[in-house]
C-alpha cells in the first residue's frame, strides 16, 4: 500500500478519475477558461440562480462571473432555504478533496455555511489542486483534537436506486456535482 | 401522513410466509432484479480492491477490540459527546427508548419529525412512540418513504421498497400526494424530492440513525446516497440520532477502514454519496445546524448478546451483503422472516434479541452454504451461529417431539451397523418391487415435501456394505 | 501433513474407504468406482465395515446428542493411522469441522476426532493434492458441466482438483456453468423442512446447467445430485445427475437411483410440473 509519494499532478489525476466514476463532473481552471463550460451545464439543467456563501471570495468571484452566461441572478442560502423554487446551483470552497475516492470534504469549521451542498439542485466544489489529498485518513488528521459540528463527505450527486433498483440522482440532495479544480 | 404499523413480531411464520413469497411474482422478479445486481456489483468493487481482505481481518480486529472493551469506549463516546454539547441517553429496552424518545420530542415541542433510515429505531416501533406524543414522522429515505405511504414493513435492509414496482408507487403516490400518474422513474423521484424539501424545511427535528459512533471525538457517522441524513442533521432545529450501543468505533482514525468495507459490500460503490461526520450541538458562530443534539443509544439486548458465545454478532455493519449472497433471501425475499431484521444476519439476530422461542424457525431457514460468511466485510462466522442456535433450540425444549424421536431412531439404527444393513437390505427390496428402479413420485411426511417435485431416489437393491462383502470375501 | 505424497506402485498407500450412508443405500456404484479409482493410482483400499453414518444430519438440525453418538462410532470405526477418503464433500468437512464442535467439551474425543480430520480427504482432493493424480485414465465420454457442493468449495476449499481431473480425461468435453458455486438448495434437513424454497433453489440451479448443454452433471457431493437428480427426472431433462466417482471410474449412464437404464425413461415435456410454483 505505501509507494513513492504521489505527486500533486498523480493525485489531482487520481481524483479526476474517482470523482467522475461517481457521478461528478469536473472542470479544469482557470476559472476564465471554465466558464463557458460551466454555463453551458448549468443553462442544461435549468438552472436560473446562483448563491455563494458570503464569506467566500473564490464562490463569489466564480458565480458573479457566471451570471451573463445563464443569464442567471444572483439570490442567497437564505431565500433558497425559505422555499424558494427557483432551480439554483450553489458554489463553494471546498476545504479538501480525496484522490482515494472522489470525495470533497467541506467542514463547520470556522463557522462556514454547508446550505450549498446541501439544498442547491447543481453543487459547484472550487477545489485547489494542493487541497487534494491521497486517502480518507489524511482528510480527517486533523480534526481529533477539535472536530466540527459537522464533517462532509460529499462523492458525486445525490443517488438513489430505491425503485426498481435504477440509478437515479437528485434523491434530496444536489442533482449534478462540479469540481471545478484551479491551481 | 399516515404513521408504520407497529413492527410486529412474526419471526415464526416463515414457513408460510415464504410459501406465499415464493408465489408472488411481482416479488419474486423484484428480488431476482434487485439482489442478482447487488451481488454483482458488490463482486465487482471486491475485485477491483486489492485490499479488500486485508482490510476486512482489520475491520474485524477493530470491532473484536471493541466489544471486547465497550463499556469503556462507551464511556468515552459520551464523555465527549457530551463536552461538545450533545445530550445523550442510554435505554436499556425498547420501553425506555420509546419513553425517552416520546419525552424529547414533548420537551423540544416538536410536532413535525423528518427521519433518516435508522433500522435500531425500527426495533422499538419509535414511530409509534413519536405519534403517540403527537408528532408527525415522516419517512425521508426514497424507499422507506415509499412503504410507509403504502403502510408496510421494509423487506431489505438497504433497499426497503425492493419489492414494490413502478407502477404500485406511482399509484402510491398519486393517491398519498395527488400527484399525476406516471411510469418515469426520474420524475417519481422528482416528486418525492419536492415532497420531503417541504419536510426538511419546517421539521422541528430530524432523527437518524448512525452507522458508526466515534470514541475519541464522540461523533455520530451517517452513510447516505440520497443526502437525506445530511439534511435531517442540519437543518431542523432538533437532531436525534437513534443508535445501538454496539456502532462504536475507537477513532476517528478508524473510520475510512470502514468506509471502505460498508459501501462496497453494500452496493458495489467505492463510497457513498454522503458521509456526514457530526460532533456534538451546533457551534456558537455556525451559520446552520441544530440548537439541540440528542443521541438515544440503544441497549435492547446488546449488552447480553454481548455476555454469550454470539457475540461476534454485534460486528455487524449492516451492509446487507448476506443478504444479497443469500439463495433463501433472493427466493422469499425480507418479509418472510417476519422483523426488522432479515436474510443471514435476521436469521441469528432475531433470535437474540426476541428470544429464541419467538423466532425458532428462523435458524432452519438456511441450507448453511455459507456465502454470507464469504462476504460478510467484518468476518461474522454466520453459518456457526446458525449451527450453534439450531442446536439452542433443542436444548431449550423448541424441536417437534416428532423430529426428536425421528433423530433418535436414526441415530439408534446407526449404532449397529448388522441393523442399518439390515435395513438397507429390506428397503433395497422393497423399494425395488414397488419402483422398478424408477425414481419414487410420492412419500408419506416427512419426505412429502422432497417428492412434491422432485423424484426421490429408490434404495438399491443391494447396500454397497454387502456387495463389498461378497465382492472380497470379506465378513468385517 | 504427517504422510508424504507419493507415486511408488511397490508401496500401497493405506486408505481406509468412508463411503457414506447415504452412497451405501442410494448409490452404491459410486462407492466402488471411488474404490476403483483410488486402486487404479496405488492405494490399497480397506474397507472398515463397523462405518454407518457420520452424523451430519443430527448435527446440521442440532441434535447434537445424536451427532455425537454417531460421530463416536464413527471414531472407533477408523485406524489409527493411513488415509480416509470418502466420495463426499460434506461428509469430510463434517469430520474435519463439525466433529471439533461436537467435542469441544471433551477434550480426549477432541484430540482424537482433530487427528482423525487431519488424515481425511474427499476423493478429488486425494487423488490431486496427495497422490499427484494429473489423468485419471478414464474412457468416460460425454459434454460434462460440474456444481461445486457448498461444502467441499467452501467447507475444504476444493475447487479446482475436480477441474482438473475432468479436464484431462480425452472423452469430456468440460464446460463451466454459471453459478457453479450457488448452493443447490439441498442442505440435508432443509430440503424436508423448506422443501418449496429447496426446490426452487434446485430449479435455478437446473436452468444454469440446461444452459451449458451438457449431457452430464456431476459433483463431488451425492446429496446435491439426488436433488438435482430427482427434479431432471421428475420432469424429464434431457441431462443426467452422475457422480464424479463414476466419471472418473469411466462409467456412462446417470446416477443408477433413478433410471436402471437412462434410454428407458420416457421424457415428459419441460415445464409440467405440478404446482403453480412461480419461477
Amino acid at each position: 500500500m505505501s509507494s513513492p509519494a504521489a505527486t500533486e499532478g498523480d493525485l489531482v489525476a487520481r481524483f479526476t478519475e474517482t470523482f467522475t466514476a461517481a457521478g461528478g463532473v469536473l472542470l479544469l481552471g482557470p476559472v476564465e477558461a471554465a466558464l463557458a463550460d460551466l454555463g453551458e451545464i448549468l443553462r442544461a439543467e435549468g438552472v436560473a440562480a446562483l448563491f455563494f456563501p458570503e464569506d467566500d471570495a473564490a464562490a463569489r468571484e466564480i458565480a458573479e462571473a457566471l451570471v451573463p452566461f445563464g443569464p442567471f441572478h444572483l439570490t442567497t442560502g437564505a431565500e433558497v432555504r425559505g422555499g424558494s423554487a427557483a432551480v439554483t446551483a450553489g458554489f463553494r470552497s471546498a476545504e479538501a478533496a480525496i484522490a482515494e475516492t472522489g470525495t470533497i470534504v467541506e467542514t463547520s469549521a470556522g463557522g462556514r455555511t454547508l446550505l450549498p451542498g446541501l439544498i442547491a439542485d447543481v453543487h459547484v466544489s472550487i477545489v485547489r489542486a494542493a487541497s487534494v489529498v491521497a486517502r480518507m485518513e489524511e482528510a480527517l488528521a486533523g480534526f481529533t483534537a477539535d472536530p466540527p459540528r459537522n464533517i462532509s463527505f460529499l462523492s458525486g450527486p445525490s443517488k438513489t436506486a430505491d425503485i426498481e433498483q435504477t440509478l437515479t440522482v437528485g434523491a434530496h440532495g444536489p442533482k449534478k456535482a462540479i469540481a471545478l479544480l484551479l491551481a | 401522513m399516515g404513521g408504520r404499523p407497529l413492527m410486529e413480531l412474526n419471526a415464526n411464520a416463515f414457513g408460510r410466509n415464504s410459501r406465499k413469497a415464493l408465489l408472488d411474482k411481482t416479488l419474486q422478479e423484484a428480488l431476482g432484479r434487485t439482489t442478482g445486481r447487488f451481488q454483482a456489483h458488490r463482486d465487482a468493487a471486491v475485485a477491483a480492491f486489492p485490499e479488500f481482505e486485508a482490510t476486512r481481518e482489520r475491520a474485524s480486529r477493530i470491532k473484536r477490540d471493541v466489544l471486547d472493551h465497550l463499556d469503556t469506549y462507551l464511556a468515552r463516546f459520551i464523555e465527549e459527546a457530551e463536552k461538545r454539547g450533545a445530550v445523550v441517553h442510554v435505554a436499556r429496552g425498547p420501553g425506555q427508548a420509546r419513553e425517552i424518545a416520546a419525552r424529547i420530542a414533548r420537551d423540544e415541542g416538536v410536532t413535525l419529525a423528518v427521519k433518516s433510515k435508522s433500522m435500531a429505531s425500527e426495533e422499538i416501533s419509535f414511530n409509534e412512540a413519536l405519534q403517540g406524543a403527537g408528532v408527525t414522522v415522516v419517512e425521508s429515505d426514497l424507499g422507506e418513504f415509499i412503504i410507509q405511504l403504502a403502510g408496510e414493513a421494509p423487506s431489505h435492509i438497504i433497499a426497503p421498497a425492493v419489492h414494490k414496482t413502478r407502477e404500485q408507487i406511482s399509484r402510491l403516490f398519486e393517491r398519498h400526494l395527488g400527484e399525476p400518474r406516471t411510469d418515469s422513474i426520474p420524475e417519481l423521484v422528482a416528486m418525492a424530492r419536492r415532497h420531503l424539501r417541504a419536510k426538511f424545511l419546517s421539521a422541528g427535528m430530524g432523527v437518524s440513525g448512525g452507522n458508526f459512533l466515534v470514541a475519541d471525538t464522540g461523533s455520530v457517522v451517517i452513510v447516505t446516497n440520497e443526502g437525506n441524513g445530511r439534511m435531517g442533521t442540519v437543518l431542523p432545529r432538533v437532531h436525534l440520532a437513534v443508535v445501538g450501543i454496539e456502532k462504536v468505533i475507537p477513532r476517528l482514525a478508524d473510520l475510512p477502514t470502514f468506509l471502505r468495507l460498508l459501501p462496497r459490500s453494500a452496493s458495489g460503490q467505492t463510497i457513498s454519496s454522503y458521509v456526514s461526520i457530526v460532533t456534538g450541538a451546533r457551534r456558537a458562530g455556525d451559520p446552520e445546524g441544530p440548537e439541540r443534539t440528542h443521541i438515544l443509544l440503544l441497549d435492547c439486548g446488546r449488552s447480553a448478546i454481548l455476555e454469550g458465545k454470539y457475540r461476534e454478532i454485534l460486528k455487524c455493519v449492516r451492509c446487507a451483503a448476506c443478504l444479497n449472497a443469500c439463495p433463501v433471501y433472493q427466493s422469499v425475499g425480507g418479509h418472510a422472516y417476519g422483523w426488522v431484521y432479515s436474510g443471514p444476519i435476521g436469521a441469528v439476530l432475531t433470535p437474540l434479541l426476541v428470544g429464541l422461542p419467538e423466532a425458532a424457525a428462523l435458524p432452519d431457514a438456511s441450507t448453511l452454504c455459507g456465502a454470507c460468511a464469504d462476504v460478510c466485510p467484518v468476518k461474522i462466522p454466520l453459518p456457526d451461529f446458525l449451527l450453534e442456535l439450531r442446536s439452542d433450540a433443542r436444548e431449550q425444549g423448541l424441536k417437534a417431539p416428532g423430529e426428536i424421536a425421528a433423530m433418535k431412531g436414526y441415530a439408534g439404527v446407526m449404532k449397529r451397523a448388522g441393523l442399518l444393513e439390515a435395513i438397507e437390505r429390506i428397503a433395497g427390496v422393497l423399494g425395488q418391487f414397488f419402483t422398478k428402479g424408477k425414481g419414487i413420485a410420492g412419500l408419506p411426511y416427512p419426505f412429502s415435501g422432497w417428492t412434491e417435485r422432485r423424484d426421490f431416489p429408490v434404495p438399491a437393491a443391494r447396500p454397497f456394505r454387502k456387495r463389498w462383502k461378497i465382492q472380497r470375501g470379506v465378513t468385517r | 501433513m504427517p504422510y508424504t505424497t507419493g507415486m511408488d506402485p511397490k508401496e500401497p498407500i493405506p486408505v481406509s474407504l468412508f463411503f457414506t450412508c447415504l452412497a451405501d443405500a442410494f448409490s452404491p456404484g459410486v462407492c466402488t468406482a471411488t474404490v476403483e479409482v483410488l486402486e487404479r493410482f496405488g492405494a490399497a483400499v480397506s474397507v472398515p465395515l463397523s462405518q454407518t453414518c457420520c452424523g451430519q444430519p443430527a448435527f446440521n438440525s442440532g441434535n447434537r446428542k445424536e451427532a455425537r453418538a454417531m460421530a463416536r462410532k464413527f471414531l472407533l470405526s477408523f485406524p489409527d493411522d493411513g488415509y480416509i477418503v470418502t466420495p463426499s464433500g460434506s461428509c469430510a468437512a463434517m469430520v474435519k469441522h463439525g466433529y471439533p464442535v461436537l467435542f469441544r467439551d471433551e477434550p480426549r474425543t477432541l484430540t482424537r476426532a482433530r487427528a482423525v480430520g487431519e488424515r481425511i480427504f474427499e476423493l478429488s482432493q486425494f487423488l490431486v493434492d496427495v497422490l499427484g493424480v494429473t489423468d485419471p485414465k478414464s474412457d468416460f465420454s460425454g459434454k460434462v458441466t460440474y456444481h461445486d457442493s457448498c461444502h467441499l468449495r467452501r467447507g475444504l476449499g476444493v475447487v479446482s482438483a475436480p477441474r482438473k481431473l475432468l479436464r484431462a480425461i480425452p472423452g469430456v468435453e468440460f464446460v463451466e456453468m454459471e453459478e457453479s458455486d450457488r448452493c443447490c438448495g439441498f442442505g440435508g434437513v432443509f430440503s424436508l423442512k423448506y422443501p418449496r424454497i429447496s426446490c426452487k433453489m434446485t430449479e435455478r440451479k437446473v436452468e444454469r446447467i440446461l444452459a451449458t448443454g451438457a449431457s452430464y452433471v456431476t459433483s463431488g457431493d451425492l446429496g446435491c445430485l439426488l436433488s438435482i437428480g430427482g427434479l431432471i427426472s421428475r420432469v424429464g431433462y434431457p441431462v443426467k445427475a452422475i457422480h464424479l466417482a463414476e466419471i472418473l471410474v469411466g462409467k456412462t449412464g446417470g446416477l443408477s437411483s433413478f433410471a436402471a437404464d437412462a434410454a428407458s425413461v420416457e421424457p415428459r415435456p419441460p415445464g409440467t410440473v405440478r404446482w403453480a410454483g412461480g419461477r
